[in-house]
């Protein structure tokens, strides 16, 4: 295992629902601001700034590019938009990386918002279910009814049910186990409100095989951190949070052609690229945050990088496995399903957090590495919900 | 009446292929060296391309397949759908290979299952517009 080169030095986090009139810019401005301050520097430190924005699925390429810089009030000689759906903190970590490593940065800002709950609320009015997001020129299903994430999401349910029995009863699972983890997450949408697998199944069907409570929620909200190189890091003022291993998967690698990207995600080069690099195996991961836009994408993932065998994902979640007291705790804020939908900037957040040993109540004990996993995709094509990035985190 | 819910989001890639739904033709695009089908567009993975898709072309295909993996609609995203639900947006792996996500109509959603064999209907929705969606197989 290679020494760490890189390390997370600052964090800052707005969550939402916004008061009237912030923006998904202000917030942006806000979590950059208080990322500074965690990390003891100051403004004019910030040399390089990556936007990290949802492209597709849920999301679309910002028009307002040009201010990301002048709204957070940031001095850096560059920035650049970044993002694949759901997968922003690793490919925004993967490019800051080239920037450090050559001089053109000491210190790069990486930051994030979103401010679908107030469009949902805009959007609700007019009256559509929720926010509108099926707008790209190409965008397949649109005049089929595919207009939101679960129209086409739900078909890897489908599949996996179809091809090794999984239930919905076991997706509930999942659902009641990242709960738990929001309850002891005092900034979670769902803190305070435990549910039952009961519970999941009188919630009413969206898309069927997915009940509402199958579903992430929908957020406003920011992210913000620094990333710089581990000599800079270890001056400052919060632990530093090593990127130890980064690796990337694609469907179209292989599971697209072989059909299988609707019982399997791209994981496989993912892992092994990030695993290699952290000189780690799975049992040494303490904690995962693994994508869940949707129950299913939890399963697939315990069943890919190896904690469940393929097809047994279902028995796995239904013993408990990846709640509070766990054998793997898995979204411990409460994830996309129960806390906050920042894409995967929620469970880059979480790990942080974890590693810096800073969870509160629901702190998993001497967490040393982490996992953050990340997804999406255009979805130009039904179902091909295309990139997965694989991030461990240690300390 | 006008037609309420949305309509296609075609780029110019996709466009031939939606010209063919309009005269009842069901094109996806296919390998002239190999005959290997694609949707949507793709390079072909068999061996090295011609410029620009040289050596591929929007052929003629069956409209025939079985259904892969499907769901049930039970909210309406969109107004216009709300007179629709419960409807069933499904993948139809096709006789040529292919997976195509269209509606499966002509059936109660209950009775819908992985495997059945479908074949294409065409809905002319408006004037511009012909949708391909799939009925249980004659």
């Amino acid at each position: 295992m290679a020494a760490p080169r890189f390390a997370i030095v600052g964090l800052g986090m707005v969550t939402g629902p916004y008061p009237e009139g912030i923006t998904a810019r202000a917030a942006e401005a806000e979590a950059a601001r208080l990322a500074i301050a965690d990390a003891g520097l100051r403004r004019e430190d910030i040399d390089g700034a990556v936007q990290l924005r949802r492209t597709a699925g849920g999301g679309e390429r910002t028009p307002w590019a040009d201010a990301f810089t002048r709204m957070l009030g940031l001095p850096a000689k560059f920035f650049y938009t970044v993002g694949r759906g759901g997968a922003l903190a690793g490919l925004g970590i993967m490019t800051a990386m080239g920037s450090l490593d050559l001089g053109i940065a000491k210190y790069v800002m990486l930051a994030g918002a979103v401010e679908d709950w107030t469009s949902s609320q805009r959007t609700k009015k007019q009256g559509f279910r929720g926010m509108v997001h099926s707008e790209k020129a190409g965008y397949w299903g649109k005049p089929f009814g595919d207009l939101r994430a679960p129209s086409h999401h739900s078909f890897l349910a489908a599949r996996h049910m179809h091809e090794y029995g999984t239930t919905s009863r076991q997706l509930g699972a999942i659902a009641v186990q990242e709960r738990a983890w929001a309850c002891q997450n005092p900034l979670a949408k769902m803190y305070g409100r435990p549910i039952t697998v009961e519970d999941h199944q009188s919630s009413p069907f969206v898309v069927e095989p997915y009940h509402l409570l199958d579903i992430c929620l929908v957020s406003d909200g920011a992210v913000a951190f620094i990333l710089t190189t581990a000599e800079r890091a270890r001056g400052l003022a919060k632990k530093p949070v090593y990127v130890r291993g980064l690796g990337m998967g694609e469907v179209a690698d292989e599971l697209w052609w072989e059909k299988k990207n609707y019982t399997h995600m791209a994981v496989r080069t993912a892992k092994e690229q990030a695993f290699a690099q952290a000189g780690i195996t799975l049992g040494d991961v303490d904690v995962a945050q693994l994508y869940d836009c949707f129950t299913a994408e939890v399963l697939f993932q315990l069943e890919d990088y190896g904690w469940a065998k393929k097809g047994e994902g279902g028995p796995f979640v239904e013993a408990g496995n990846i709640g509070p007291g766990g054998s793997i705790p898995v979204n411990t804020s409460g994830g996309l399903l129960s806390a906050y939908h920042y894409g995967d900037l929620t469970g880059l957040s979480e790990a942080v957090l974890q590693l810096r040993g800073d969870a509160g109540e629901r702190q998993v004990p001497g967490a040393e590495i982490a996992l953050v996993t990340g997804h999406g995709g255009e979805l130009i094509s039904p179902g091909m919900c295309s990139i997965h990035t694989s991030l461990v985190l240690g300390v | 009446m006008t037609y309420a819910k949305p309509l296609p989001n075609v780029d110019d890639d996709s466009r031939p292929q939606w010209e063919g739904f309009k005269q009842r033709k069901f094109l996806l695009f296919r390998c002239k060296t190999c005959g290997k089908w694609y949707w949507p567009k793709s390079f072909c993975r068999e061996h090295e391309n011609e410029p620009f898709f040289g050596n591929l072309a929007w052929t003629e295909a069956s409209g025939r397949g079985k259904v892969f993996a499907f769901n049930v609609h039970h909210m309406a995203f969109h107004p216009g759908f709300k007179d629709e639900i419960p409807y069933v947006y499904a993948l139809v792996e096709l006789d040529e290979g292919p997976l195509f996500g269209t509606n499966i109509v002509g059936i109660d959603p209950k009775d819908v299952r992985v495997g059945m064999p479908v074949e294409v209907t065409y809905e002319d929705i408006t004037p511009e517009w012909t949708l391909p969606k799939f009925r249980p197989a004659r």
